[in-house]
């Protein structure tokens, strides 16, 4: 079937089976791989992307369920130049990366994290990430490099 | 030794990863991301019985499937595929039986994952069931079940390893004349190494008939030298490269090399390229896990609390085939005793083989096994004397100058009193203990618990310990390093680069490291033992030190001077005349002068000696230290256990890249967390019951604390720069720790890993009942889509937007 939806803010229609899921859509159908599969039954996150402001798994969404979305990977995730924008710098400063297998999805949930709560507490950012396994880092560089994107944003506002 | 107190420009101060860059933008690559032109999709049909005799398998129903492009099994493979180090008793694909669910017997490939998946259902394959073996206690009984291959020497069959001894003194009649003598035992459970990115191989056949292989392993060289022997190739025509690696852990070896020779012989017999990836469920049920071990312990002492003697036995359950657990076996031996004197010690350790899965390396190496045992049964010395836990474990042990049980004279960078010492006061120890002591609140309680731990730094015994690196300055000025030891998330490519910088002299964004690739690097031994710092390291800096001699030279030419009247400032050098000269016009004279920018480093670890029949001798060049305290909290009507804080001091060496190894011990003490309360793989007649991470539980940013480390930084003179290493002690200490807190809080001791609700609260287990599903159901998960050719059926738009946040 026809799918449209808007990715990383490219209009696009995709002749696709109706039984896969957005994350197949994304990787095998879209070749954007940045997205991982570590699971396919919602439990790791390594597959998150944001659809419509809201964070998801891409592996537990029919492809067809997102069509008419607008859809962000970490694809879409950048500076205006192309290089890293402020959230990926510091994952990179605060040491946040190992193996990076769970990192796109890192990303994407502290990204969307800091557009519902731009003031997080260390507690709340914790539990923003629980859906998000890594097994190499034990998560607390990942919560420093959240924190100080916060932090900075929050003084480029003010 | 004078370099240790040299101001360093980039050893040890801040820097970033070289691979971070890649990794945050989505734009590193692994196995799932490849996509070649013509790729075929492999996959296996493995058992559903835990021991079974094959007694038919027919393959041709299967090249009759649309899509199949051919399909092997065990006749395809030089001597069947057998392989293993260090005991070869694996086939590359199932030979005559299947010893474990989940074991591969044949391989299919096709055009699609959907028609590998109907290939590998078309497969005739009849298994006879042989009686099986799930209980390692009595795996060397008269009449268990064989399971491990038949044997000449007149020893059981499913005897996988030599008894691993370590012996000082007679432990028996120490422990007779000890007036507290503590007997307990202790089992630690399967742990799976929940790598988040799932096993994958990618095999191409080249044009001269050979095979080029993008593997996730460790080790490439070991994979590459399988691969040849199994295939029948010549080393020079077999290629192994290691693309970006989601995580490992000891994890990525033989479960990789065996798909490894799948796919390469199903490259070989197509002609195209074949990839073979995982899913979760079938990496739980056919990877190999971290052994399970039963433990006895006799620990005797003085009423003042002094230790005199250790007696020590341990089986470990390492299923169905060797993998590495008979070194692992003997890395437990080692540690079986804890960092502490002994007037007497009689350690005995062995592994045998079950029906039960397979084990193999995982991050510890046998150390987190005994070690729960050894500080948990320290600890409770301490709560019977009354003394407190610290002060016991600082009475008892090992400091510079002490010998060890082993005989083993420690003569320099020994910083375990400093871990202990420090590790009391950033958490806060006495006031704690003391109050949570006082403890009357009957629904939460705190508890705050300690454990030390040693670990034998690289190979040890096991091995030829040696390494080697390259490195080349390029035309474009930029300096290229190679290393035979590699890096699948742990840091080493970083801590190789800024060795290089330092040597060299030049900035760390000047150099770039290459894949690991077995063409272009150079055989180092096995990357496993967290050997890679001070091995990898070494050689790296004989390496950058043998390019420097070459550039000083050209550098004392061009400004007529002695290459000891160099000086640098920045990449510059600077002569007598005090003009700085650019490190390019330097590497432009060098090449003028017919220098060749290129050179080599070999580093060999000094000599050991260990006499496996005695359990005497020096096992290792040298010891990491590290003590850990934790809080926590329990539920005392769910049992329920919440860690609040953990506090890690860790004796390392010299760090050298700060950044990585905090990370290290986060994750580390992470996985150790894992281990302790919610990890764990049950095998029930041979079934593993957890097949996705909704049944095995890993930490999740909520599970863990908040961590407060600290390195204790005791110099090694052999290590670079005096550095140790990291990545394996950072979790050995982990449980014991977390289980000595639960103690405190509950007056209870729970003696099983994980220590789970019911252990907490009831001391015993609740056993759901046993279910064959969940493998079965794991091995037939039927995949949903396919990688499609690029650019195809997809129609673009001109972008919107470009880019999220601006
Ligand atoms: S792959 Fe989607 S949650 Fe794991
Ligand atoms: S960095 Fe490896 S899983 Fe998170």
């Amino acid at each position: 079937m026809l799918i449209q939806l808007t990715v990383n803010g490219e209009t696009i229609a995709v002749e696709a089976p109706p039984d896969i899921t957005l994350l197949d859509l994304l990787r095998d159908y879209l070749n954007l791989t940045g997205t991982k599969e570590g699971c396919a039954v919602g439990e790791c996150g390594a597959c998150s992307v944001i659809m419509d402001g809201r964070l998801v798994n891409s592996c537990l969404v029919l492809a067809p369920q997102a069509d008419g979305s607008e859809i962000v990977t970490i694809e879409g995730i950048h500076a205006p130049d192309g290089g890293p924008n402020d959230l990926q710098q510091n994952f990179i400063d605060y040491g946040a990366v190992q193996c990076g297998i769970c990192i796109p999805g890192m990303i994407m949930a502290g990204e969307a994290l800091l557009m519902h709560n731009p003031h997080p507490t260390r507690q709340e950012i914790r539990m923003a990430l629980a859906g998000n396994l890594c097994r190499c880092t034990g998560y607390q560089q990942i919560v420093d490099a959240i924190e100080a994107t916060a932090k900075q944003r929050q003084g480029e506002m003010g | 030794m004078s370099h240790f107190t040299q101001p360093t420009e980039y050893v040890g101060r801040p820097a970033r990863r070289v691979d971070a860059l890649d990794k945050v933008m989505g734009r590193a690559k692994y196995i799932a991301d490849y996509r070649v032109p013509g790729m075929l999709h492999a996959r296996c049909l493995r058992s559903t019985l835990p021991h079974a005799r094959i007694v038919r398998l027919d393959v041709t129903p299967a090249l009759k499937v649309p899509g199949v492009r051919a399909v092997i099994t065990s006749e395809d493979f030089v001597d069947h595929g057998l392989y293993g180090f260090p005991v070869k008793d694996k086939y590359m694909l199932a030979y005559q039986k299947v010893r474990y669910v989940g074991e591969p017997i044949a391989a299919v490939a096709a055009d699609t994952p959907q028609a590998a998946l109907a290939g590998v259902q078309a497969i005739v394959c009849e298994l006879e069931p042989l009686p099986a073996l799930f209980d390692a206690e009595r795996a060397l009984d008269p009449d268990a079940p064989q399971v491990g291959p038949d044997r000449t020497d007149g020893r059981h069959p499913n005897l996988k390893s030599d008894h691993m001894l370590v012996c000082k003194g007679d432990a028996e009649s120490e422990l007779a004349d000890c007036p507290i003598v503590l007997d307990r035992r202790y089992f630690t459970d399967w742990q799976e190494h929940a790598y988040i990115e799932p096993e994958g191989v990618l095999a191409i056949p080249t044009p001269e008939g050979g095979i080029l292989v993008y593997a996730p392993n460790q080790s490439p060289f070991i994979n590459q030298g399988n691969l040849a022997m199994t295939l029948g190739l010549p080393h020079n025509l077999v290629r192994v490269i290691q693309p970006t690696v989601g995580g490992s852990f000891g994890g990525k070896d033989d479960i990789i090399y065996e798909s490894s020779a799948q796919v390469a012989k199903l490259a070989l017999i197509t002609g195209r390229p074949v990839r073979m990836v995982f899913s979760r469920e079938e990496s739980l049920v056919a990877s190999y896990k971290r052994d399970a071990m039963h433990m006895h312990i006799r620990l005797g002492a003085d009423r003042d609390g002094t230790l005199r003697a250790c007696w020590f036995r341990g089986i470990l359950d390492s299923g169905a085939y060797a993998s590495e657990t008979p070194f692992t076996a003997w890395r437990a031996s080692i540690h079986a005793m804890g960092a502490y004197r002994y007037k007497a010690c009689d350690v005995d350790v062995y592994c045998v083989y079950t029906n039960n899965g397979y084990a193999g390396a995982f991050r510890g190496f046998g150390n987190p096994e005994v070690c729960f045992a050894v500080e948990q049964t320290v600890d409770e010395l301490a709560d019977m004397l009354g003394i407190d836990p610290i002060d016991l474990r600082l009475k008892n042990c090992l400091r510079l100058g002490d010998e060890t049980a082993h005989g083993q004279k420690l003569t320099e960078s020994m910083g375990l009193v400093e871990c202990l010492t420090t590790v009391r006061r950033i958490s806060d120890w006495d006031r704690k203990r003391a109050e949570y002591s006082r403890q009357t609140d009957t629904d939460k309680r705190r508890g705050i618990g300690v454990a030390i731990m040693y670990h034998g730094m690289s190979l040890g015994a096991e091995g030829a310990d040696y390494a080697g690196a390259t490195i080349a300055v390029l035309p474009d000025y930029s300096v290229d390093l190679t290393s035979g030891l590699t890096d699948y998330g742990t840091g080493s490519r970083t801590v190789f680069t800024l060795i290089a910088a330092e040597e060299l002299g030049v900035r760390p964004e000047r150099i770039r490291i290459q894949r690991p690739d077995t063409n272009t690097a150079i055989e180092s031994g096995p990357t496993v033992a967290s050997r890679t710092t001070v091995l990898g390291g070494n050689a790296m800096r004989a390496a950058a030190r043998n390019l420097r001699q070459t550039l000083d030279l050209a550098a004392a030419d061009l400004l007529r001077c002695d290459p000891q009247q160099l000086i640098r400032v920045g990449e510059a050098y600077v002569g007598p005349d005090e003009e700085a000269v650019a490190w390019e016009k330097i590497v432009d004279h060098a090449r003028e002068m017919g220098l060749i920018l290129s050179a080599h480093g070999k580093w060999e670890a000094p000599k050991i000696v260990w006499d496996h029949h005695h359990g005497r001798g020096t096992p290792y060049m040298a010891y990491v230290y590290g003590a850990q305290v934790a809080e926590v909290e329990v539920n005392m009507r769910t049992g329920s256990t919440q860690v609040l804080h953990i506090w890690a001091v860790h004796d390392i060496g010299k760090v050298i890249f700060p950044q990585g190894a905090y990370g290290q011990l986060y994750g580390g003490i992470t996985q150790g967390l894992g281990y302790a309360l919610i990890e764990q793989i049950s095998y029930r007649n041979g079934y593993i019951q957890e097949t996705n991470f909704e049944s095995y539980l890993i930490p999740t940013s909520v599970d863990v604390p908040e961590i407060t480390a600290q390195f204790v930084e005791s110099a090694y003179s052999y290590g670079p720069y005096g550095a140790k290493n990291i990545a394996e002690p950072s979790l050995v200490p982990t449980a014991p720790a977390i289980a000595n807190a639960i103690a405190h809080a509950t007056g209870r001791r729970v003696r099983e890993l994980p220590m789970n609700l019911e252990r907490v609260l009831l001391g015993h287990d609740l056993q759901p009942p046993a279910s064959t599903k969940p493998a079965q159901i794991a091995l037939s998960i039927a995949p949903r889509s396919m990688p499609q050719p690029a650019g195809q059926s997809v129609v673009r738009h001109a972008a919107a937007t470009n880019g999220r946040r601006s």
